[in-house]
C-alpha cells in the first residue's frame, strides 16, 4: 500500500467544481446568488453542503424551509451515493463547473432517502465500510477493532483528514502473508444505461489456476457488455 | 425471480409467526421493513433495523436478490430485524 500512497492522495483529493443554484420557485425575500464550491469526490452531498444550506436559507423565511434536497437537470440527487460517483454518473460529459439546483420543498419521497442528521451520514458510510470488510475479510478486521478506530474513520472523512482516515484504512486493505488478496473484492458497477440500481457480486481476487484477476477479468464477468470483444473500442 | 430469506428477531422485538418468505429479487430492503412493520402490526413511526450477518444494516434501498447473492448461505438469506439499532 506504501507504493500506491500517491494514488490514494490523488483519490482522496479528487474535487470537482461546483455551482449551486436556487431552485427558481422557491421562495425568497431577495435575490439568491449561486454559490460557488470545490466538492470532495470521496464524501457525500449532505456532509459537505452546511455553507450551501446557511448561503440560500439567509434569503429566505423559516416558513419556507424544509429538508434541502439537490438535483442536477431535474434528476434528484442521492445523498447516500458518494459525490464523485453522482458526477461521473450524471455530469462528467458536460462542461465545468457541474450546475447542481438547491432545493428547500416538495421532497421527493420516492427518489431520496432522509437526511435529518450528520449521524444518518454516519450510520451509512460505517455499513457500507462493514459490508465491504464483510466481504473482503469475513467481518473480522472491522469486528476487532475499537468504537474509537470506527469513529476515527467516521472522523477522517469528515474532517477531510487523509492521515487521520488511512490510519485505520490501512488494517482494512491488508490481507494475510499467505493468501493472494480478500475473500472477495468488494465493487459496485453503476451504469446509466439500466435500471437495475448497481451490480454487485461475489468475484474473487485471485483465479483458480493462482492467476491474479485483472478489472477486465471482472467487467467481463460481471458487466460483459461494457467490454469490447478484442480488437475494438469498447461500448458504453 | 425469488430468493429465500429468514427472518430471525433481535432482543424483545416481536418474533414473525412466518420466519421463512420467498421474495422478490428487486425487493427494497424498505419494502421489506414496511412488510414486517405490518405483520408485526408495528405504528409507522416505530423504527424497525435489518441486519445482514449480524454486522451491517443496509441501505433502504438495497435490493435482497443482491444481498442473497453476496451473503446468502445454504439457499437462504438470513436478515435480523430489530425495533432499535442491535449492531451500530
Amino acid at each position: 500500500m506504501t507504493d500506491d500512497k500517491d494514488v490514494l492522495r490523488d483519490v482522496w483529493f479528487g474535487r470537482i467544481p461546483t455551482c449551486f443554484t436556487l431552485y427558481q420557485d422557491e421562495i425568497t425575500e431577495r435575490e439568491a446568488e449561486p454559490y460557488y464550491l470545490l466538492l470532495p469526490r470521496v464524501s457525500y452531498l449532505t456532509l459537505v453542503t452546511d455553507k450551501v444550506k446557511k448561503h440560500f436559507q439567509k434569503v429566505m423565511r423559516q416558513e419556507d424551509i424544509s429538508e434541502i434536497w439537490f438535483e442536477y437537470e431535474g434528476t434528484p440527487l442521492k445523498w447516500h451515493y458518494p459525490i464523485g460517483l453522482l458526477f461521473d454518473l450524471l455530469a462528467s460529459s458536460s462542461a465545468l463547473p457541474w450546475n447542481i439546483t438547491v432545493h428547500f420543498k416538495s421532497f421527493p419521497e420516492k427518489d431520496l432517502l432522509h437526511c435529518p442528521s450528520k449521524d444518518v451520514i454516519e450510520a451509512h458510510f460505517m455499513s457500507c465500510v462493514k459490508e465491504a470488510d464483510a466481504l473482503k475479510h469475513k467481518s473480522q478486521v472491522i469486528n476487532e477493532m475499537q468504537k474509537k478506530d470506527h469513529k476515527q474513520l467516521w472522523m477522517g472523512l469528515q474532517n477531510d483528514r487523509f492521515d487521520q482516515f488511512w490510519a485505520i484504512n490501512r488494517k482494512l486493505m491488508e490481507y494475510p502473508a499467505e493468501e493472494n488478496g480478500f475473500r472477495y473484492i468488494p465493487f459496485r458497477i453503476y451504469q446509466t444505461t439500466t435500471e437495475r440500481p448497481f451490480i454487485q457480486k461475489l468475484f474473487r481476487p485471485v483465479a483458480t489456476d493462482g492467476q491474479l484477476h485483472t478489472l477486465g477479468d471482472l467487467l467481463k464477468e460481471v458487466c460483459p457488455s461494457a467490454v469490447a470483444p478484442e480488437g475494438n473500442r469498447p461500448g458504453f | 425471480m425469488e430468493v429465500d430469506i429468514l427472518l430471525k428477531a433481535v432482543g424483545d422485538t416481536p418474533i414473525m409467526k412466518t420466519k421463512k418468505w420467498a421474495v422478490e429479487r428487486t425487493r427494497t430492503i424498505q419494502g421489506l421493513i414496511d412488510f414486517i412493520k405490518k405483520f408485526l402490526k408495528l405504528v409507522a413511526s416505530e423504527q424497525l433495523f435489518i441486519y445482514v450477518n449480524q454486522s451491517f444494516a443496509p441501505s433502504p434501498d438495497q435490493e435482497v436478490g443482491t444481498l442473497y447473492e453476496c451473503f446468502g448461505s445454504d439457499g437462504k438469506l438470513v436478515l435480523h430485524y430489530c425495533k432499535s439499532q442491535a449492531w451500530g
